[in-house]
């Protein structure tokens, strides 16, 4: 379009570079860009989003038959998972381990430390480990993961604003990257990037999980906080410039949308196409907010955002 | 620096330096250079760290006996000259410098003993520790990071007596604090105390029990070394950086039992390097100064000196005094009080079927007043009942009741007294069965019956304050004890006392001007919902939201230095009438994103304060009447600009500065400081008819200081006035000052 002259902003501020992996293991970074998501007219974007295949270390419960039948026996060995989602394209993997939760298991370190050395040693993606999410249960896991996996760099979380210190701790000693989950407020997600960076975990070495909500549920403060922390970041405001990571997949496959069955209501359209599409959808806008890495579930999702991330980096 | 420690570390340190080159010449002559140095535990775990101190604090990995001489010899040159009689300064650095060498010389003979198979030591069939392995330092290492332990007390001799012994470790351990055992007085140490008694050390019991002698004590420094390598992120060789990871992250301390010899003393000027003060039961010279531990650094507490009725009581007192000497906060997990406590029953109303009892409201008298006090005045924890208690009340009946509070902390300011006073009220209503409402003389507690029939009673009271107010506010609180009064002519005569504190207080509030203070604090907390918005508190204006006076700010800041409230120095003044200062447009802009450039404190025409969503009044220029209007959050009428609360609010409301209007707290409009460039109070020609009953008192009083003591009569309000066609006669009618005072726009 000639005439047309297309504005451009200067930012100050840079999205840290967080790496993964490494090693014999695939490395991705995470970050690095100096403008807002895909705007690479404006600024440079590095290292485009990663997408990640999130896994868990249990035969998930109460999970939609589309997504189950996509991965069919898979789901009973997240050695066998993770191979699967490496297949399908995954860039890493992200392993939750639902089972170590007090309602679903109670499994404890042990258990922890062997899957994570089966997942480790089945794929050579960069890997993010999530805790079942109750404090003393994800203190006790995680130390052991942590230790597993000394030296190949993984993600653990979650670090939150009541509960981050023993989680900051082994990710200091044992070399890996604490995710900082605060929930969708600016004001506390900084708050914990400077407790983490004060107690001596290092800038590069965080990862801001900003909290997500499922088109139709609270996708828009999701947007709205991911593009305000990105303002804020490139604005030069350093402590909230560490990338983003979004568990699209897990918000988008919770919610009934994506689980009701056909024709129910009618009106609802092909169950087949309905959750793939609300997955993707979650996972597009949070990706055009900001967010470096997703977490996501079915394999067809991952596959069009992929593909999407491609073009709005300006591949052919 | 006390001569005599000095003199006796520093020849010490000597000594240390003369037995690690003795044992380290006969181990090379008898043994040779390439003899492997290992350190291992009783168990045979081993660490990755070589010598620990050594690598850490001079980056020299150390494998071989021979790579010891050069260590020796750096060590050597650290040491100072034992100061002469007549020499009256030694300075602290070079006591320190002594420790340090004393340091490398205790690890040296430590290596030189492992060489030679003598460690870890072994005495009447009793296996010491040795060092502590890797394993276990990673494992108390992110305790030590996450909180969950505080530090390590490293016990150094015998303690008076087994007993003592046994209930210093016992109440070491009831704080969570590690226990490291080394060092002897007349062949016993504090290991063989425990073993008398038949007391478990170990791993499990967080009982380590190092060694016979002093050496051993390296032990202890070697582990903080290594968690500071571990855990902080720290290279080896930044020696500087291991230091102030201890002295900040590690509470440690060093206590020291029965008479010190010249070695310990060496051992402990050591130590203090790290952070660690020393503490000793016997009469040595305090060194009280701070600078390199966080606060004194050699503490003495003769044990026969310290107040209680027997040893025990003796002992329990020591340790709580060490505890507090190294800043130690420790966290209570639940209240102790018979009935559930949490946010849940914040909102409980207690029906009079349901009542038990009650303490003041209507008729009644009940106050509670929170005073700062010195740390030796205050026994944590203590609560005492004075007169009868709830059980014996009848059922339905009003009571007296005096609740004072009495605290006590290094960072405690008496400034901040009636801001956890203020806490009271939440902290009480978060008991089942217990409503409070009010403050100050005018508490109106109501309690129900079921909470009496599960045992609670008027200590709980105070059980619920200590708890909530060392866990919430432990960063300014580190004593608290609470009394509770219910006989009538002592809660009288309290409470007369009390109100002469209320008063003194407003005195001093009122006193608190902008002018006496160069530091404004700011508020963000609204950032959550409104991005650029950015409240800077003076004394002199609370927040929008009314919740927050700069004095709030001031303590919240100290309890949570990383939270929402800063301190925002003025600066360099711009324009003084305007209250512009560069110091806060600085502040300002950088936290709202970049969109605010200018920012004054004291015009509503000139870059005003931006609004969110939650302040509690909205003011806002009416030209035709040359003033300005005020309508507050409860009033729900229209008002002569035409907008009501809620649309004005939607106009101004998300971080926006928009001149000529501006949301604020209720309280500003009787400030001194209420847009005084503008005119004052004198510009308000429209008021909300709630804020006018609300205010009655205080705004009469601002009148009359301001020279229009008739001025709310000329004041119109939603009942009289709606539009501004009703407004310009009815000031007219009136004879509004506003109207003949200077253009509002000018
Ligand atoms: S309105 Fe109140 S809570 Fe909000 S920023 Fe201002 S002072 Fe803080
Ligand atoms: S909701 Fe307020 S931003 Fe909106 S207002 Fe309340 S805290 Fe300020």
């Amino acid at each position: 379009m000639p005439g047309v002259e297309i504005p451009i902003e200067k930012w100050t501020g840079k999205i840290k570079e967080v790496k993964l992996g490494g090693g014999k293991r695939k490395e991705i970074v995470l970050g690095g860009e100096n403008t807002l998501p895909f705007l690479s007219f404006e600024g440079s974007v590095p290292h485009p989003p990663t997408v990640a295949i999130e896994i868990q270390d249990k035969e998930p419960a109460g999970w939609s038959p589309i997504l189950l039948s996509a991965w069919g026996d898979a789901v009973k060995d997240p050695a066998t998972w993770a191979k699967k989602a490496a297949e399908y394209g995954a860039e890493a993997i992200s392993l939750r381990l639902v089972s170590a939760h007090p309602e679903m298991g109670d499994t404890g370190a042990d258990v922890a430390k062997k899957t994570v050395d089966k997942v480790l040693s089945a794929v050579d993606l960069p890997l993010i480990v999530i805790g079942p999410g109750v404090a003393e249960k994800d203190n006790a896991v995680l130390v052991a993961v942590s230790e597993a996996a000394k030296g190949q760099r993984i993600a653990i979380g979650n670090c939150e604003e009541k509960n981050y210190r023993t989680v900051a701790a082994v990710c200091i000693s044992d070399g890996h990257a604490a995710i900082a989950k605060s929930p969708l407020d600016i004001n506390l997600a900084k708050q914990l990037n400077i407790l983490l960076t004060d107690i001596g975990v290092p800038a590069d070495s965080v990862i801001m999980d900003l909290d997500t909500g499922a088109l139709g549920y609270g996708l828009e403060y999701a947007l709205s906080i991911r593009e305000r922390v990105r303002l804020a970041a490139l604005g030069g405001d350093a402590m909230v410039s560490m990338p983003v990571l979004s568990h699209a997949g897990a918000e988008a496959w919770r919610q009934k949308e994506a689980k009701a069955s056909q024709g129910m209501p009618p009106g609802w359209g092909s169950v087949e196409e309905r959750g793939i599409i609300w997955e993707e959808l979650t996972a597009l806008t949070v990706l055009n907010a900001g967010s470096n890495i997703v977490t996501m579930m079915h394999p067809k999702s991952v596959e069009r955002i992929k593909a999407t991330i491609h073009k709005l980096m300006g591949k052919k | 620096m006390s001569k005599f420690i000095a003199t006796r570390a520093i020849r010490g340190a000597h000594a240390a330096i003369k037995m690690a080159d003795d044992t380290l010449q006969d181990a090379l002559k008898k043994m040779g250079p390439d003899t492997p140095v290992v350190f291992k535990d009783k168990i045979g775990g081993g660490t990755a760290f070589y010598l620990p101190t050594i690598w850490g604090l001079l980056g020299t990995k150390v494998q071989k006996l021979g790579e010891l001489v050069p260590v020796m010899d750096y060590a050597r040159g650290l040491l100072p000259p034992v100061p002469a009689e007549n020499m009256w300064l030694p300075y602290l650095g070079e006591t320190l410098d002594a420790g340090a060498a004393t340091l490398y010389a205790f690890e040296t003979i430590e290596a030189v003993r492992f060489a030679k198979g003598e460690q870890p030591e072994k005495k009447d069939g009793f296996e010491y520790n040795g060092p502590i392995n890797d394993t276990q330092m990673r494992a108390w290492g992110i305790q030590l990071v996450d909180g969950r332990m505080p530090g390590f007390a490293a016990l150094v001799g015998c303690a008076k007596s087994t007993e003592v012994a046994v209930k210093i470790v016992r109440e070491l351990q009831s704080k969570g604090q590690l226990i490291f055992i080394s060092s002897n007085r007349n062949g016993r140490n504090v290991a063989d105390q425990l073993r008398e008694a038949g007391v478990e050390m170990g791993y499990d019991t967080f009982i380590v029990p190092f060694g016979t002698d002093i050496v051993s004590a390296i032990y202890a420094l070697g582990f903080a070394t290594r968690a500071a390598l571990s855990f902080g992120g720290v290279e080896p060789g930044d020696y500087r950086r291991i230091l102030l990871y201890n002295k900040f992250r590690c509470f440690a301390f060093v206590l020291a039992l029965g008479p010190i010899t010249d070695m310990e003393y060496a051992a402990a000027a050591g130590a203090i390097n790290y952070g660690f003060p020393a503490f000793a039961d016997t009469v040595i010279p305090n060194i009280l100064p701070t600078g390199i531990t966080k606060f004194e650094h050699v503490v003495s507490m003769p044990f026969d000196d310290i107040p209680g009725k027997d040893d025990l009581e003796k002992a329990e007192r020591l340790v709580q005094r060490c505890i507090e000497l190294r800043g130690i906060k420790i966290k209570i997990a639940k209240v102790p009080i018979p009935v559930a406590f949490g946010p849940a029953f914040e909102g409980e109303v207690v029906r009079k079927a349901d009542l038990a009892c009650e303490f003041g409201g209507k008729g009644g008298m009940c106050f509670e007043w929170l005073r700062m006090k010195g740390l030796d005045e205050v026994e944590d924890g203590k609560v005492t009942v004075v007169g009868p208690d709830m059980d014996s009340f009848a059922v339905g009946s009003k009571n007296p009741l005096g609740i004072v509070v009495d605290v006590a902390g290094r960072k405690m300011q008496k400034d901040f007294e009636p801001v956890l006073e203020r806490q009271i009220h939440h902290m009480m209503n978060g008991g089942e069965g217990i409503s409070h409402q009010g403050q100050r003389d005018i508490t109106w507690i109501r309690i129900h019956k079921n909470a009496v029939a599960k045992g609670l009673r008027l200590r709980h009271f105070g059980d619920i304050l200590h708890t909530c107010l060392k866990n919430d506010f432990g960063a300014i609180v580190d004593k608290v004890q609470v009394t509770l009064y219910t006989q009538p002519d002592k809660v009288k005569e309290l409470i007369e006392q009390a109100r002469a504190v209320y008063k003194e207080r407003n005195a001093r509030m009122a006193g608190l001007i902008d002018e006496a203070v160069d530091t404004f604090y700011s508020c963000t907390l609204c950032q959550s919902f409104a991005p650029t918005h950015v409240c800077v508190i003076n004394p002199e204006r609370v927040g929008l939201c009314g919740a927050y006076s700069w004095l709030d700010c001031r303590a919240a800041y100290e309890i949570k230095p990383t939270g929402p409230n800063q301190p925002v120095p003025k600066g360099r003044v711009i324009n003084e009438k305007n209250g512009e200062w560069e110091g806060v447009n600085k502040f300002v802009n950088e936290h709202s994103q970049k969109k605010i450039e200018r920012f004054t404190i004291y015009s509503l025409m000139d870059a005003p304060m931006t609004t969110c969503g939650c302040c509690e009044c909205v003011m806002a220029i009416i030209p035709e009447a040359n003033g300005v209007m005020i309508v507050s959050r409860d009033d729900y009428g229209m008002t002569p600009c035409g907008m009501t609360f809620t649309t004005l609010m939607g106009t101004v409301g998300g971080g926006l500065q928009t001149p000529g209007m501006m949301g604020h707290g209720k309280t500003y409009v009787t400030s001194k400081k209420f847009i005084p460039v503008e005119g004052g109070i004198k510009r308000v020609v429209w008021l909300s008819k709630n804020l006018k009953e609300e205010l009655a008192e205080e705004l009469k009083a601002a009148c009359e200081r301001e020279g229009v003591p008739d001025l709310m009569d000329k004041v119109a309000d939603g009942s009289q006035v709606t539009t501004v066609e009703q407004l310009l006669p009815w000031l007219e009618e009136k004879q509004h000052p506003a109207l003949t005072m200077d253009p509002i726009i000018g």
